[in-house]
């Protein structure tokens, strides 16, 4: 049992006054309790053990969690996600050797989640002395510290019913002063209850022991089923003034949680002695598993508890309406006792429970290829974590691949024996029998795949990782990386040249440019003999390179791209300007030409892929924000080009929205949100991945024709997500459809682009992109936090700044917020949940914490880095001043961006213009604004750029 | 170190006539025989030499690095690309995008063909299919932008800088410092860094040679016996000097130069090297660079010396003199002078910054341009010449040869 647990665990660590002061960690509750509780404490623990905060971990076992969790996009289980834990567990993220073997996870928001881990000042005499304490780590929050987990939530308003979070309210809910004269009785347990039963046949070990095993979702969350309900709480209501009343009135004087006519029912083992429970048994954990079952030290062993005579031998009991009737029919409720409802209520079978989306499972196709034969179009599904395998000659499916998650691009080696897909959300390749359509291996490469293809000999695979900026190089036979090139910012697709002898790979975010400065993407080169990059093309005032494709002369490669104009505010849309969109011909000694695929009346948003016919004559682009696809002549274009002069081929024809009606030969129409498109090798028919529709669409290149949508076999029902999907990814919303959501956040995430948005002068406040990556519950929005919701952020001030046309009705707009808060948030590649820090890691945490300076002066609380970035989403969604105005800004006041994943969405600060995290410190923090940190040492630095990533 | 000093005076007073008589000549494996003064290393005399006549961007050559058919060329005020197969230099300056006019120290992914470069104020930066990328310390974790040396290490790249030696990951974006808080650096002025066989040597001027294993994440130090006294007074009982100047780490052997004299060590053994007993051109070194574990070449401020073959102690030194347009190799033999030949104008100037090594050719970087070693018939340690008369012979080919 725990009595005198605190007191021996400071004697054992040496907690004193006296004692050096260590990094604290963390306790737990139940050590706490050993002196907060009982009358004289007021009875502090069992006051704490009947709020929400006690079962705030068990919650995260219902299905409302489960609920909210897809809603914001988390695509891991509550309780084991990082950002639910955040507020629902003390310590949640704290590593291994932070918790004592004391601490207990499952005991939810405990007291040193608001005061702070409390191993170096739970001593007595340190506790008493309150300066002493909180040098030790004592702290005493604020209601600040309440908003940080109880502020508005979107994504928890939309799940759970009831009244707005009260902070007064709750503060009097939870409030636990001490009495300031203390009554004097016996608290607690005394030798007389203890010795009226005397020792039990078996011994008692405790619900947190079996906790450990009846946990989790493939046991039906028992452990947190039971303690959500009554009989968890059955000890600390004792501790009520209320339950005072009532054991007065059944003639029980003085504390009802000291007394045995009380403590028989509202306490597993009351009234055995103590060698009747094994260490870890706590009787303040109310009516426990073993009240029913029977005590069970002996039983709970796993190969015992599996035979069930063993189990029934060794004490295990099955509880029946007697069992429950003890202590029930003598109740206080004044009604009988209905055992019918009362099971129902607390049953808690052994049933798996599944935890995951309730929306349906759509296949959401991005990219396809054909096998070397072309008897098989194989689809990467991301949503489904699949690969659609489609036969050619039926046209219909043939198998589904189970791969790895979200996987993006497919591509065959040579001799047509193997295929090789990458996962982005998982971080590798799968690699796949054709034959048997079996998954035979799957490799780690970088952070989030995209591209793949192998070069001509089939002797290296070469896999783009779009997060990390580089491509892994990598031996198809051994399937070890060699070496790791470095691209531009986000590759993602790559071509190889017909004669096998180069690589270009598109990137789709511009270079880091100088403020004021159009966009400058590249298209990197790699010579495929040798492996290594051997140029970088740059594409200028371009940016959202994707889709890349080879002529079969070799003479040029076609890629898609947009024209963002981020410079100019978005007055109007008229003739393209704010976003042009058509593709760059980037010829073989580095020329690039660029051709607009708009046309005056209509844009063709969105470029997402392009493939060319083995005849060289045509081009075929998908404009996934318009459902079409492009069939450019080529002959016609560059004839074009070579007509113009070098004037009108670097100025005018990259702007002229009427000359695409010089070489496009027609539009086909598609299904909704085209990307991934190929052609067969006789040129007959092409395939496009329909990405909302879960379909292909066949196109007949005789007669330029979309001639069969081929069922990938989706769900048939549009959920209101799906359909908030589409409309993110449809430029319906715009004035003659210049560009959709997606333009601006492909995959969710950002462009890398400052822009200026508002009429209100040239360059004026400008504002960098942010993610919409897990932002649910990060409102208000907008760098100048004025919009307090998505549905503001994207209703009508949308029509106003952005998309010049009728807005979307609410009912569109209700569906777009729910997707774009479900958009899957990947995981911190650079922590997991629980894991331990590097050294580097943990001294930038330091950093992250401090609370003085290098030469001992007291940093204020806003000068801290967790006072406005505390976890678990690192924001206090409050608007400040970072000293980081500049001329070109209107205010100097801004929202706290949320920092979750911070590393993966440079540039920083309101206006982008810090490249790296670095430079927010060395370059712009010159006056301690932004944090004091000008006294920290460069190693310093490091450290908590290091930490900063693992957020 | 004083219990290496006492086995290595044993050996430098009884053995070492021994150790050099027994000494492998170039003879069949197994075959042991005595070296004669007619054992007599490699020389180079062909040489061609270039300036910014040539088309180099500046004559203050800091650092050379060959990669396949390119020679990479740092200067004072410019990085330079010289093309093996046609000869052609390429420039770029800072208005080429070159991130800083000093380009101080090279190195040569040798997986991904990535060019790193130290830049003397200017940082680190990786030039790659014609884009520079630029690191200081305002925009990523270097620790200072004094950057004398660079190296290669697997997926890191190593900056030895003027406060500290800075290790970035290519891969996951960390940078790592090391200064006198997490390393024995009792001066934090790293000079130069060399990788090979799972360890980092970092020459650090005042603080010795720094290795650190990579596999262990351990640190060791290599300071000097004696102190910081500017002799050496116990022979081979450790590194010469602690301000190192450059290193090299080569078939497990480590070749270190400070300003004091240089150094070689084996693991077990040191050996030093002063110009007062060995072939040593100068104690004042910066930098060398080894070509196996008994050759190493000494970049020094009065020419260009090699230990042609350690176990017989062969050196040969190059200079040049341009008031006679000629130049010299001499041959020594511990502190006899073996041999003098003239050949050809070599270095073009005898303040030498560095060395490389291509296969058989060198490359060298002085103060006053670059020169080209060819190493047609090149072989390692000593080789017999039958008689005097063959040795003339021999000499007489080679000026007919012109050399340049």
């Amino acid at each position: 049992m725990l009595t005198g647990l605190a007191t021996l665990l400071a004697a054992a660590w040496g907690v004193s006054s006296t004692a050096q002061p260590r990094e604290p960690v963390y306790v737990g509750v139940r050590v706490c309790s050993e002196c907060h509780s009982g009358p004289e404490a007021g009875h502090q623990f069992s006051t704490w053990r009947l709020t929400p905060h006690a079962k705030a971990f068990a919650t995260l076992s219902m299905e409302e969690s489960t609920e909210i969790a897809r809603l914001s996009g988390i695509p891991e289980a509550p309780h084991t996600a990082r950002v639910c834990l955040g507020c629902h567990a003390t310590a949640a993220d704290a590593e291994e050797w932070e918790r004592d073997e004391t601490f207990l996870i499952e005991d939810g928001i405990q007291c040193e989640t608001c005061h702070g881990p409390g191993s170096e000042y739970m001593d007595e005499e340190v506790m008493r002395n309150r300066e002493l304490a909180m040098e030790r780590g004592l702290k005493m929050p604020s209601g600040s510290t309440c908003m940080v987990c109880h502020g508005p939530k979107g994504s928890h308003e939309a799940v759970l019913s009831g009244e707005p979070y009260d902070l007064e309210k709750a503060l009097q809910t939870i409030g636990h002063p001490r009495p300031e004269s203390p009554p004097v009785e016996a608290s607690t347990r005394s030798s007389e209850t203890e010795a009226l039963l005397g020792p039990s046949q078996h011994r008692f070990t405790g619900a947190m022991s079996c906790a450990k095993c009846h946990s989790g979702p493939e046991m039906g969350f028992q452990f947190s089923k039971w303690r959500m309900g009554p009989h968890a709480r059955a000890y600390a209501v004792l501790g009520t003034p209320a339950a005072r009343e009532m054991a007065k009135r059944s003639g029980v004087d003085g504390d009802p949680q000291a007394s045995y006519a009380c403590l028989r029912c509202h306490a597993t083992g009351a009234g055995h002695d103590a060698t009747s429970f094994d260490p870890g048994f706590d009787f303040r954990d109310g009516v426990q598993c073993e009240s029913c079952h029977g005590a069970g030290a002996e039983y709970s062993l796993e190969a015992v508890m599996l035979d069930r005579p063993a189990a029934t031998a060794a004490g295990l009991k099955d509880p029946g309406p007697d069992m429950c009737a003890a202590c029930h029919d003598q109740g206080h409720a004044g009604a009988p006792f209905d055992y019918g409802a009362a099971v129902a209520k607390i049953a808690h079978p052994k049933t798996p429970m599944t935890v995951g989306a309730t929306e349906p499972v759509y296949k959401t196709p991005i990219n396809l290829a054909l096998t070397p034969d072309g008897s098989e179009l194989w689809v990467t599904c991301e949503a489904s974590s699949s690969t659609v395998v489609v036969d050619t000659s039926t046209q219909e499916v043939l198998t589904e691949i189970e791969v790895g998650g979200q996987p993006h691009d497919v591509t065959f080696h040579p001799d047509g024996k193997r295929a090789y897909v990458t996962n982005r959300l998982d971080d590798t390749l799968s690699v796949i029998d054709v034959a048997t359509h079996k998954v035979i291996a799957t490799i780690e490469v970088g952070d989030e795949p995209h591209g793949v293809l192998l070069d001509a000999p089939g002797e290296l695979i070469y896999v783009l990782n779009s997060s990390q900026d580089s491509v892994s190089v990598i031996d198809a036979e051994t399937l070890q990386e060699t070496r790791r090139l470095t691209t531009s910012r986000v590759p993602w697709s790559l071509a190889l040249s017909p004669d096998g002898e180069q690589i270009f790979v598109t990137n789709t975010l511009s270079d880091f440019v100088p403020p004021r400065t159009p966009p400058m993407s590249e298209v990197t080169v790699i010579d495929a003999q040798r492996g290594v990059v051997e140029d970088r093309l740059r594409i200028p005032a371009a940016n959202l390179l994707q889709g890349v494709a080879w002529h079969p002369s070799g003479e040029f490669a076609i890629v898609t791209l947009n024209r963002t104009k981020n410079l100019v505010p978005m007055t109007r849309l008229l003739q393209g300007w704010t976003i042009t969109n058509g593709v760059g011909i980037v010829w073989r000694d580095g020329r690039v030409d660029q051709v607009l695929l708009d046309q005056p009346d209509l844009a063709f948003p969105d470029a997402a892929d392009v493939i060319l016919t083995a005849d060289g004559r045509r081009a075929l682009v998908t404009s996934s924000g318009s459902d079409r696809v492009a069939i450019v002549d080529l002959e016609k274009m560059l004839s074009m080009l070579e007509a113009a002069t070098p004037e009108e081929r670097e100025r005018i024809l990259p702007n002229h929205l009427a000359k695409s009606t010089e070489f496009v030969e027609t539009f086909v129409k598609t299904g909704r949100s085209p990307r991934g498109i190929t052609i067969a090798a006789d040129d007959k028919t092409a395939y496009v991945a329909n990405t909302l529709d879960d379909t292909v669409t066949v196109i007949d290149l005789k007669r330029l024709a979309a001639v069969k949508e081929i069922d990938l076999g989706g769900p048939e029902v549009i959920s209101q997500t799906r359909w908030g999907e589409q409309l993110f990814h449809s430029a319906d919303i715009t004035f003659r459809r210049q560009f959709s959501c997606h333009s601006c956040h492909p995959d969710g995430h950002v462009d890398g682009i400052t822009y200026d948005i508002e009429p209100d002068g040239i360059g004026t406040d400008p504002v960098d992109n942010r993610t919409l990556r897990g932002i649910f519950d990060t409102a208000p929005f907008k760098w100048s936090g004025l919009n307090p919701s998505l549905q503001r952020q994207c209703g009508p001030r949308l029509a106003v700044f952005f998309t010049r046309i009728e807005p979307f009705t609410p009912e569109e707009l209700e569906a777009l917020e729910l997707y774009i808060t479900t958009i899957p948030r990947p995981p911190n590649r650079h922590r997991a949940l629980g894991a331990p820090l590097t050294e580097a890691q943990r001294l930038g945490k330091a950093v992250y914490q401090r609370t003085h300076t290098n030469d001992g002066r007291l940093i204020p609380p806003t000068g801290r880095c967790i006072n406005c970035h505390p976890g678990p989403l690192y924001t206090d969604r409050q608007i400040h001043d970072v000293g980081t105005r500049t001329p070109l800004d209107s205010k100097g006041e801004f929202d706290t961006p949320h920092l979750t994943n911070i590393y993966d969405s440079a540039p920083y600060l309101h206006d982008g213009t810090a490249y790296s995290l670095e430079e927010i410190w060395t370059r712009f923090n010159t006056y301690d604004q932004h944090g004091v940190t000008n006294d920290l040492t460069k190693d310093q630095l490091n450290h908590l750029i290091e930490y900063l990533k693992t957020l | 170190m004083k219990l290496y000093h006492a086995e290595a005076l044993c050996m430098f007073l009884g053995l070492l006539p021994t150790a050099a008589l027994a000494a492998e000549t170039d003879q069949p494996s197994g075959e042991q025989q005595a070296v004669s003064d007619l054992d007599l290393p490699y020389v180079y005399t062909d040489w061609q030499q270039y300036t910014v006549e040539d088309g180099l961007p500046n004559d203050h050559i800091f650092a050379v690095e060959v990669d396949g058919p390119w020679v990479w060329i740092g200067t004072e005020d410019g990085l330079a690309r010289l093309d093996k197969r046609t000869g052609e230099i390429r420039s770029w300056k800072e208005e080429d995008g070159l991130p800083w006019r000093v380009v101080s120290a090279l190195a040569v992914h040798p997986d991904t063909g990535e060019v790193w470069m130290g830049m003397f104020g200017g940082g680190l930066a990786r030039f790659s299919g014609g884009r520079f990328d630029h690191f200081h310390q305002l925009n990523s974790g270097l620790v200072n932008d004094v950057v004398y040396g660079v190296c290669v290490e697997n997926e890191n790249i190593w900056a030895a800088t003027t406060a500290g030696a800075s290790r970035y990951n290519t891969q996951t974006g960390e940078w790592t410092i090391y200064t006198e808080k997490n390393a024995p650096m009792e001066e934090i002025w790293n000079y130069g860094c060399s990788y090979a066989d799972g360890k980092v040597y970092l020459g650090v001027w005042g603080s010795g040679v720094l290795e650190f294993d990579i596999a262990t994440e351990h640190w060791k130090d290599y300071l000097d016996p004696d102190g910081e006294m500017e002799i050496d007074l116990y022979r081979d009982d450790g590194i010469v000097h602690v301000i190192t100047t450059g290193v090299s780490y080569v078939e497990k052997t480590l070749w270190v130069t400070t300003y004091f004299g240089a150094s070689r060590y084996d693991g077990r053994h040191w050996r030093g090297y002063f110009q007062k007993d060995s072939g040593a051109p100068s104690d004042f070194h910066n930098a060398v660079q080894a070509r196996s574990a008994n050759e190493a070449w000494f970049s020094t401020d009065k020419g260009l010396g090699q230990v042609a073959d350690f176990p017989t102690d062969t050196w040969v030194v190059y200079t040049t003199d341009h008031a006679s347009n000629t130049g010299q190799a001499v041959i020594t033999r511990g502190d006899r002078v073996l041999e003098t030949r003239t050949i050809p104008p070599n270095i073009p100037h005898n303040y030498v910054l560095w060395t490389e090594i291509d296969g058989d050719d060198l490359w060298v970087g002085t103060s006053k341009g670059l020169a080209h070693a060819r190493g047609e018939g090149f072989f390692p340690g000593l080789r017999r010449a039958s008689d005097e008369s063959s040795i003339q012979e021999s000499e007489e080919q080679e000026t007919d040869r012109g050399g340049l």
